[in-house]
């Protein structure tokens, strides 16, 4: 009986989509079975980052109304050699073509064959987050080290906690550009973690490469050296359970900027 | 029968003062009460104080009493005065009186309210809103909106560890923290909100607050 595990943030822009693919793969490379669900009907993006747009044949919706099996809409992810599947959204109706009972129903199937389900939550507090909440069991909200981005942060927490059925959600902090942080100039990791009062489960810099990479469709956590990737894996670790010890605010930043000192004197 | 024993009126030295009797029926109250109030001797108009005793009068009872007197062109009544309330109106006044406690972090887009005064022990992030019918305390970082004294008390106060917020509302008393309010309070730590004399909301140190407010102290004991 796998695990799904929903990721939002309220906010759009913040990464959820790029942090979803790049967990599955994470996940994947280390042997997991992982389906990727993307909920963001008629915008869909996940299909994309992880190069797999066309290969889409069946989609979520047809999957719910009953057009055929779920199997048949899964696009296997060549890749990882039957890791990793993605279940594409729609691309022609919205995201009422969903109810929440038929995601949980959905997913409660899926985590009969599946080690981890991920589910891209599109952004928003409306019904597309309700569709992407409804079957999940744990959840990930992903914020950047902006003002804005932390403060619809706070505004999902409050809704994912009175969530009965879902654990306490655990943050990523995406997007994080060293030389910002340490001017002062944007939050750092510390305020934002002590504001949100939630586990940290990592932290990822700020990097060119994973948009390159998206644009490619590689997930840029299968290049091991990229400072990105590095964060992106050590979150997935700590998703299996792995002792990681869980990124601490000091040793988050020592050890983030002195990578990025290390990068310098390349 | 001696009549005239369910109205009185009697000159106190805090005015006139009509006492109802409490043990008739109410329609025999009525009656005479009307005859007292046309027979009385006065001239102008007098305040009266109408104290009801232990006779229970809901709205309907009180606006025939008062339709009564002020029949009578020399009568006003001040006040009414009640020995006895309804259970419900009772259990209102204790929920008023009380304080409620919430512990967590109330986060944006979140409300709390409660009836009486609220004490928080955790943090009210921006956009999160406290109310309560008293004040507000704070134990942790208040970075939202707080409005004490909702039901207009105007000597309720707005305490916290961390007073930050982004709106303050004391009884329909509202304050944005403009620049001036976030300079007065340039270490928002361990402040209140309370109404100053000018009618305006003020800010200041904690330990002012015996000296502002000492109304607030329910502490009955012996030091």
């Amino acid at each position: 009986m796998g695990e799904a595990i929903v990721i939002t943030s309220g906010k759009g822009g913040v990464g959820k989509t790029t942090t979803s693919a790049n967990l599955g793969t994470a996940l994947a490379l280390q042997g997991k079975k992982v389906c990727l669900i993307d909920t963001d009907i008629g915008l869909r993006n996940l299909d994309v980052i992880l190069g797999l747009e066309n290969r889409i044949i069946y989609d979520l919706v047809d999957v719910v109304e009953g057009r055929c099996k779920i199997h048949q809409a899964l696009v296997k992810d060549k890749r990882f050699d039957d890791r990793l599947f993605l279940l594409p959204a729609a691309q022609t109706t919205d995201k009422s073509a969903v109810s929440p009972e038929q995601m949980k129903k959905l997913i409660t199937e899926l985590k009969m064959d599946y080690d981890y389900i991920l589910i891209d939550c599109p952004a928003g507090i409306e019904q597309g987050y309700k569709n992407a909440i409804a079957g999940a069991d744990r959840a990930i909200v992903v914020t950047t080290p902006e003002i804005s981005a932390v403060r619809d942060a706070d505004r999902i927490i409050g809704l994912l906690e009175s969530e009965k059925d879902i654990e306490p959600p655990k943050l990523i902090i995406n997007r994080i550009k060293g030389r910002l942080m340490e001017s002062g100039d944007a939050l750092d990791v510390n305020e934002i973690t002590t504001h949100l009062s939630i586990d940290l489960l990592g932290i990822v810099l700020d990097d060119e490469n994973v948009i390159s990479s998206s644009n490619k469709g590689e997930p840029v956590v299968m290049d091991p050296s990229n400072p990105a990737a590095v964060g992106y894996r050590n979150i997935a670790r700590r998703i299996l359970g792995e002792s990681v010890p869980l990124m601490s605010m000091d040793t988050g930043k020592t050890g983030f900027f002195g990578k990025l000192k290390s990068l310098f004197s390349k | 029968m001696t009549k005239s024993q369910m109205v009185t009126i009697k000159g106190t030295k805090d005015g006139l003062v009509l006492r109802l009797d409490d043990h008739c029926s109410f329609s025999e109250l009525l009656e005479e009460l009307e005859e007292k109030v046309q027979g009385t001797g006065l001239e102008g108009v007098a305040e009266v104080q109408l104290h009801t005793g232990h006779r229970y009068c809901d709205e309907q009872d009180m606006k025939s009493i008062l339709s009564v007197i002020h029949h009578s062109p020399h009568l006003r009544v001040s006040k009414v005065q009640s020995d006895v309330i309804s259970l419900e109106e009772c259990q209102q006044k204790l929920i008023e009186k009380q304080s409620e406690t919430y512990i967590g972090i109330v986060r944006s887009g979140q409300i709390v309210k409660a009836a009486g005064d609220l004490v928080i022990i955790g943090d009210v992030n921006p956009n999160a809103q406290v109310i309560a019918g008293g004040s507000i305390y704070i134990l942790g970082r208040l970075k939202g909106i707080a409005h004490a004294g909702a039901k207009g008390n105007l000597e309720a106060v707005i305490a916290a560890s961390w007073l930050e917020a982004t709106h303050l509302k004391i009884a329909d008393k509202m304050e944005t923290m403009t620049d001036e309010l976030t300079i007065l309070s340039e270490h928002p730590e361990m402040e209140c909100a309370y109404i100053h004399d000018n009618g305006q909301i003020a800010i200041d140190r904690l330990q002012e607050l015996r000296h502002l407010r000492p109304g607030l102290a329910t502490f009955k004991g012996g030091i």
